[in-house]
């Protein structure tokens, strides 16, 4: 890195052209323009809207109303709302052991891809499938497939003698979790499996080889190969999955709405719940703005904790 | 369930030409004159962008879009009208509300205009000349729209929601007519799981079928939200026996209640899994409409919800209000088509393109035919005398708007119900929220 | 935060760069001529197959469901649920012909490519400059717009309503062509500069010493060198537009504006009856361009994702 910065530095616009020139090579100057175009959209759809938000989240404001600063009375309400605090509960055990499992099975998905044998290229293109078709739509599939009378998989059971009684999987608080958590695993591991594979395919068969000469178990090339090189790609799919699973709404308003009993609202569905429908924004609002911080947790853990781990081989060396 | 298909549709049309409606050029003669007499005259060049939620029926859809074309035609009116699901409409207007654009009209549920009652045009002229023309309006459908004196929008239907059930079920189980009181219902529907083939009631957040059932059985125990001066009042010896007397209940119905939503009934009694439920008529329609369910279609009766402790009628209707934007730059269009909608020759014909899908909600409309089109359907027509305004006993707004919308009640059930919370606890949430609503 | 790390994973094993450096090949035939085929069988094709059936199945249910006639589709004692012996287009017909499905096809089109083509314009810049510019503050600019992912639809979508109005875009294409941006530009950097940096600088060096401007650099020599990681962007962008469904719902009102995703969902859930049929079809067939998309291009995007990645 310090190696980049210098010669950036040795590339300045020689002193003495005239100011325009310097201006033309500035790279400051440039940089602006060049970021302008991004910052214009990130600025204007998103950064003011997320500051109306949070200003929002300090108001009573209701649909149709600019409401008046109330200060922290919104968030005092919802400290003591056990209905928010179980959608906090809920989102967190629906990210963490959705990503989790999305990525166990992307990985192991993206390793079985990455041997050779026939007909790889249809069957990595099958593999996406549930990542491109439109979530909405898969949601209501899915909620065809877990429906509490018509479902495949209670009639397959009882055909099968397994059970006599339909399973209740979206009226069980428990199978309803389970319902909405293997829906979003579903979604998301096409996603992470092909972009661990593609992580996957830097990696060279020479270093495979060597190690294989010298030994090594299968478990001991990836765990000593594989996983270290992969290491900074998880990172970033992760840290992207997470983000998705922890801000889904799609999928959970058109499974459950987040019932039975609040079992399955997210934060999410939960903000859009009461902004929206019961008509409450700023109260809607502060659940919306409560998901900033376990936000910005989540991606220090995924960030830092996967840097840690290379420092630990020593590769850092900024 | 049904396939509509533009054959159903087509009989939709016929029976309504058969009720002898005014149809075609009839209907644009009445509507020209119409235009002319009207107290409202339409703008020049008005335009008009209406969102109405989504038919159930095929048929109302059918009658509602001549109407609008009519009235296009009467009057010079450019009409844009768009549907949208239970759910959107409400968060749909709410947005416009907000944004001040979009829409002109509105035509939603429960107690819209009253989510946002600056925003919406003053109808009490409108609401006087209907209601002096055909003989006032039912007290519950008034109180949905009136904020004091002021009409914030017209209610101008009911969609009724009653038992719909398989008689030959009910006679198996042992009972001649369908239970009249609480007791009765419970030993019914006890008896209906024995002989295995259940009632079921929607206990997840089905806007219209689990508020509806789930308010019945709380009103029907005296026990209330709020009361008249909208104070909490949600913790009570009542809502105790409600909630006990709704898990008896909840225990012998289908498994599965917990995650229905609106259209879970109508699916899982049409296929002959469930044999008694709370629906609006659209089960009934769907059955008589296709040629494979005739027996189905047969066996299903309709009966009013039996009566509590409390000794009268606790029915929580679903109210359909249009309301009119205050910024719509057309308000007169606005009223008149709204106006327009409501007269005789236009409403009896809608009534029976609904058939018994949305009930009246000026008196005059008792006698309107299709109540007495099919035996079944009269029923129906009492929802609009029966029902208790969503707010019960306390005031239509706002807040009762809110409580309704954020499922307060039909979570505290669910919540006993599915042995969540106990009673206290349960009820401990649900006033917690009240009271941050009604502060 | 800042670098992102992807340029450093490989840094270390910098003789490997001369194996690796500029081709997408497939390493992936290795050691498996070491592996019986019984051991293959237990150890690859029978967990492979069942991942891939569960993936698949829910796809093969709306198939299902979409050519099943009605009647049969709540009947499961009659009919055997798997499977059916008199498929009907009905379901298809009906979404072609008696409903709006090709101009909301179109309309999802056109939103998606243009919101795809913006945000990778702006992406592309601003990738360049953050990378290779290096402009004081590249870096903070640079983690400040990952941060941007932080922000999802559900919390923005009430004030991004009121400002989309503000703008006057409500109910107009342009209200989702504007906002999806906010969404795909995040991505697309970050891809793109791990993509720009596995150009080699020296050709930029040499650029600039014969008097190339940054533009010329750019448009010359960064942007064909770039082809794939652009087509990795772009089909990345394009799918999330094609699903994006809280923002369309909110900011478009007209049946003819609407986008696939929440048009259907619209059109065929009468009230308490949801059109299994038709719902089912019109997911299966506003899926195909994407389908098609991706049959073309997977290969591609396997590797624009790999060069993106490697340095």
């Amino acid at each position: 890195m310090t190696i980049a910065l210098d010669q950036g530095q040795a590339k300045r616009a020689p002193p003495g052209a005239d100011s325009w020139g310097r201006l033309k090579v500035n790279r400051d100057w440039l940089g602006f323009w060049f970021m302008l175009p991004a910052m214009a959209f990130l600025i204007l759809f998103l950064a003011y809207p997320l500051g109306l938000g949070i200003w929002i989240s300090f108001t009573d404001a209701r649909i149709g109303r600019v409401g008046e600063f109330i200060g922290i009375e919104n968030y005092e309400w919802l400290w003591g709302d056990s209905i928010f605090w179980l959608s906090v509960f809920n989102t967190l055990l629906y990210t963490i052991v959705a990503s989790a499992f999305k990525f166990a099975i992307g990985l192991y998905l993206a390793l079985l891809l990455n041997e050779n044998m026939p007909f790889k290229a249809i069957l990595r293109a099958l593999v996406l499938i549930p990542f491109i078709v439109p979530t909405v739509l898969s949601a209501l599939a899915f909620w065809w497939i877990f429906d509490a009378q018509f479902s495949i998989i209670s009639w397959s059971l009882r055909h099968l003698g397994l059970i006599t009684q339909n399973i209740n999987f979206l009226g069980d608080v428990n199978w309803a979790r389970f319902c909405v958590i293997f829906a979003n695993i579903w979604r998301g591991v096409p996603f992470v499996a092909i972009t661990l594979l593609a992580g996957l395919q830097t990696v060279s068969p020479s270093l495979y080889e060597a190690a294989t000469i010298d030994g090594a178990t299968a478990w001991q090339r990836f765990r000593h190969i594989t996983y270290p090189l992969l290491t900074p790609i998880i990172a970033v799919v992760m840290t992207f999955s997470v983000l998705f699973t922890f801000t889904d709404f799609q999928l959970i308003w058109a499974m459950t709405r987040g019932g039975p009993v609040n079992a399955t609202h997210l934060m999410a569905t939960l903000s859009y719940q009461r902004a929206i429908i019961g008509g409450s924004l700023g109260e809607g609002a502060a659940i919306s703005s409560a998901m900033i911080p376990f936000l910005l947790a989540a991606i220090m853990i995924s960030w830092f904790g996967l840097q840690r781990r290379k420092w630990q081989q020593g590769e850092a060396n900024d | 369930m049904t396939d509509f298909t533009r054959r159903t549709l087509m009989q939709g049309g016929t029976a309504m030409a058969a009720a002898g409606a005014l149809t075609g050029p009839a209907l644009f003669d009445f509507a020209k004159a119409w235009a002319q007499s009207a107290p409202w005259k339409a703008e020049k060049g008005a335009k008009l962008t209406v969102m109405r939620w989504k038919r159930f029926v095929p048929g109302e859809d059918a009658a509602f879009n001549e109407m609008v074309k009519a009235f296009e035609a009467a009057t010079g009116t450019k009409m844009n009208v768009f549907s949208e699901s239970f759910e959107d409409v409400q968060p749909k207007a709410s947005v416009a509300a907000n944004t001040g654009s979009g829409l002109d009209l509105a035509w939603g549920l429960h107690t819209l205009p009253q989510l946002f009652p600056t925003k919406v045009l003053m109808m009490n002229d409108v609401a006087d000349y209907l209601g002096k023309k055909y003989g006032g309006w039912t007290d519950a459908a008034a109180a949905t729209c009136k904020q004091g004196n002021n009409w914030l929008g017209i209610p101008v239907a009911t969609i009724g929601g009653y038992m719909t059930y398989r008689k030959s079920a009910m006679e198996k189980a042992g009972f001649k007519e369908f239970p009249k009181d609480f007791p009765g219902f419970l030993e019914y529907s006890k008896a209906l799981k024995k002989n295995n083939t259940p009632s079921g009631m929607a206990l997840g957040h089905a806007s219209g079928d689990a508020n509806a059932w789930l308010h019945w059985i709380l009103w029907g125990h005296n026990a209330w939200t709020v009361d008249k001066n909208d104070k909490v009042t949600i913790n009570s010896p009542e809502t105790v026996k409600a909630l006990e007397y709704c898990k008896q209940l909840a225990d012998t119905f289908i498994p599965g209640t917990a995650s229905w939503n609106d259209s879970s009934n109508n699916k899982a009694y049409l296929a002959g899994e469930l044999y008694c439920t709370n629906n609006g008529i659209s089960i009934y329609v769907a059955a008589k409409d296709d040629p494979a369910k005739k027996d189905l279609a047969a066996d299903t009766y309709h009966a009013l919800w039996p009566v509590g402790p409390i000794g009268k009628p606790t029915e929580l209707q679903l109210c359909v209000p249009i309301l009119a934007f205050k910024f719509t730059k057309y308000p007169n269009a606005a009223k008149a088509f709204i106006a327009f909608m409501l007269e005789k020759q236009n409403f009896e014909k809608w009534l029976s393109g609904a058939r018994g899908y949305l009930t009246h909600t000026l008196n005059a409309y008792d006698s309107a035919p299709v109540w007495t089109a099919d035996p079944k359907n009269e029923v129906f027509s009492h929802a609009s005398q029966r029902a208790l305004p969503a707010s019960g006993i306390g005031h239509p707004g706002e807040k009762a708007a809110t409580a309704i919308a954020d499922f307060l009640v039909v979570d505290m059930f669910a919540n006993f119900c599915t042995g969540r919370e106990d009673a206290k606890g349960a009820i401990a949430v649900t006033e917690r929220q009240l009271k941050r609503i009604y502060r | 935060m800042t670098d992102f790390q992807i340029p450093k994973l490989a840094a270390k094993a910098a003789d490997l760069k001369a194996v690796l450096s500029g081709t997408t090949a497939d390493h992936s035939e290795g050691m498996s001529y070491l592996e019986s085929l019984p051991r293959r069988l237990v150890t690859l094709y029978l967990p492979l197959s069942i991942i891939v059936i569960t993936l698949l199945f829910p796809f093969y249910w709306m198939a299902l469901t979409a050519i099943k006639p009605d009647a049969q589709l709540l009947d499961l004692d009659k009919f055997n649920p798997f499977w059916t012996w008199q498929p009907t287009l009905k379901h298809v017909e009906k979404l072609l012909f008696e409903s709006h499905y090709l101009e909301w096809l179109w309309n999802t089109m056109y939103v998606a490519v243009a919101a795809t083509v913006l945000s990778i314009v702006a992406s592309v810049l601003a990738a360049y400059a953050i990378v290779r510019l290096r402009y004081r503050g590249a870096h903070w600019i640079g983690g400040l717009i990952f941060l941007a992912y932080l922000v999802p639809p559900s919390i923005l979508f009430i004030p991004l309503a009121t400002v989309v109005f503000q703008y006057g875009l409500f109910d107009t294409p342009f209200a989702l062509i504007l906002t999806y941006p906010t969404i795909l530009i995040p991505f697309s950097t970050w891809l793109l500069m791990g993509y720009f940096k596995t150009i080699p600088f020296e050709l930029e060096e040499c650029a600039l010493i014969d008097g190339a401007s940054r533009w010329q650099i750019l448009t010359r020599i960064v942007l064909p060198l770039s082809i794939p990681g652009l087509i990795s962007a772009f089909i990345f962008c394009f799918t999330l537009c094609w699903n994006e469904f809280i923002y369309a719902l909110t900011f478009l009102t007209s049946v003819q504006n609407k986008t696939v995703p929440v048009a259907i969902v619209n059109e065929f859930v009468d009230g308490d009856v949801y059109r299994w049929g038709s719902l089912m079809a019109g997911a299966l067939v506003g899926s195909l361009p994407l389908v098609i998309l991706y049959a073309f291009f997977v290969e591609h995007y396997v590797s624009a994702m790999t060069g993106a990645i490697k340095e």
